[in-house]
């Protein structure tokens, strides 16, 4: 028997094929999330789960769909289900992606709060700017890289998880085109920083 | 005062501790606090009000972390602030978070920083122990 | 607050350093996910070389800083350190009416060495 029954739904048939389930028997709204697929594909994957409760045994019922990254709207299930408000404002508010006919109020964030902080491109303000104490090489102190003894200038620097290299967001050459989300998003994984690739 | 719940921590009035328990740390609390007499708090002449935050403190919140010290100091007492656990005083393994508030401290007067992950409930008996005469109003 | 004696743990209370087993190699400060662990150090020549052997360089640590206040005693640090200088101590690191007094300093991390 397959953990779960899993069904990719195009995002215009989407509040269809919700309707169609919970009338299948998939009555029980257990929760709706929303993951960044940058990449893999310039999109956010929308991931509905529910459950029919008179037949226990049977798998959970996974329905996803994807809504393009540079316009993310999809049809709010709301209507089908109210429980599913409060997940889509917060994936609304998380991601940015807009739930049509739903509730746009903001549910966990600031009114005032400016960003969508779980895109894998979004920074993590506070590590970029914070210096990290894994940057300095075996044998540097505080004191200046020039000096003798000390690792030639030239070593590629270590960056932590969370912050992307410097050459891509933060000290980015301005000649560049602007980084594209999927070049910040790899660039943020940590680790020896990249050698130019163009 | 309406709604917080006071613990008269030795049961004769000297000292008045409220727990602003947001995360695990206010397990700790609760544990450090498991033993107390539960007869009905009054502030003695001279007692002390103690206000501990024991979590993490989310932007969101910290206005209301500041509301619930000023209003302790409504007692007549100016409130000891204490900061219980790495949460409380730097923001702890969260201080990166888009969300959270990098130490209580950024808030409030902090008279006491408990460092630990958290700090066990001795670490908590311990500071009240040694809290010694109250501050002037 | 400091100078009353520590309260004890059975086990994880701080982590103390063994200052003569550390290499400066970083790694603890690289994996620490709080960001907690401050290292400097620098490279000075091995002394004492055998005759006709190449001139070689070790690190010698200057500074090596725990931030109690950030610290989640997860031990990450005392895992990887390839050369066992970090260890758990039942010893509890102490309140501090400041934030800066809860950044540990190497005499107070490897107090006997």
């Amino acid at each position: 028997m397959a953990l779960v029954e899993q069904q990719r739904i195009s995002s215009e048939q989407w509040l269809g094929a919700v309707r169609r389930a919970r009338d299948d028997g998939f009555g029980y709204f257990d929760w709706l999330g929303c993951v960044d697929e940058i990449g893999r594909s310039a999109t956010f994957r929308i991931v509905l789960v529910l459950r029919d409760l008179d037949r226990p045994e049977a798998p959970p019922m996974v329905l996803t769909t994807e809504v393009a990254r540079d316009d993310p709207r999809l049809d709010s299930v709301g209507s089908v289900f109210a429980g599913a408000g409060w997940h889509e404002r917060e994936a609304a508010e998380l991601f940015g992606v807009e739930f049509v006919g739903g509730n746009p109020r903001r549910l966990l964030l600031s009114p005032d709060f400016s960003g969508t902080p779980l895109r894998k491109d979004e920074v993590l303000a506070a590590r970029a700017a914070t210096g990290w104490p894994g940057a300095k090489e075996p044998g540097e102190g505080d004191a200046p890289v020039s000096r003798p003894g000390a690792p030639a200038p030239s070593r590629r620097r270590m960056v932590p998880p969370g912050v992307p290299d410097p050459a891509v967001w933060g000290e980015r050459d301005p000649a560049l085109p602007p980084a594209d989300p999927a070049e910040v998003a790899e660039s943020a994984v940590g680790g020896r920083i990249r050698r130019n690739r163009r | 005062m309406a709604g917080v719940r006071w613990l008269d921590w030795y049961d004769d009035g000297s000292l008045l501790v409220v727990d602003v328990g947001l995360a695990c740390c206010a397990l700790e609390f609760e544990a450090a606090a498991v033993a107390l007499p539960t007869s009905a708090p009054t502030l003695a002449r001279g007692g002390r009000v103690v206000v501990v935050v024991s979590g993490t403190v989310t932007d969101r919140l910290a206005p209301a972390v500041s509301a619930i010290v000023d209003a302790a100091a409504q007692l007549g007492v100016v409130p000891t602030v204490v900061s219980f656990g790495a949460c409380a005083s730097s923001g702890g393994p969260y201080w990166d978070s888009y969300s959270v508030t990098k130490g209580i401290d950024q808030l409030l007067d902090v008279d006491v920083f408990v460092p630990g992950c958290p700090p066990p409930p001795a670490a908590l008996q311990d500071v009240l122990d040694g809290l010694a005469k109250p501050k002037a109003a | 607050m400091t100078g009353e004696p520590q309260r004890r743990t059975p086990g994880h209370g701080s982590i103390v350093l063994i200052e003569s087993a550390c290499t400066s190699c970083m790694i603890c400060a690289r994996e620490c996910p709080s960001w907690c662990i401050t290292i400097d150090s620098h490279t000075e020549p091995v002394a004492d070389l055998p005759a006709g052997a190449r001139a070689r360089t070790e690190n010698v640590l200057d500074r090596f800083a725990i931030d109690w206040s950030l610290c989640m005693y997860c031990g990450i640090c005392v895992d990887e350190c390839p050369f066992d200088a970090l260890a758990w101590s039942p010893d509890l690191a102490s309140p501090a009416e400041t934030l800066a007094a809860l950044t540990a300093e190497k005499a107070d991390l490897a107090p006997d060495q």
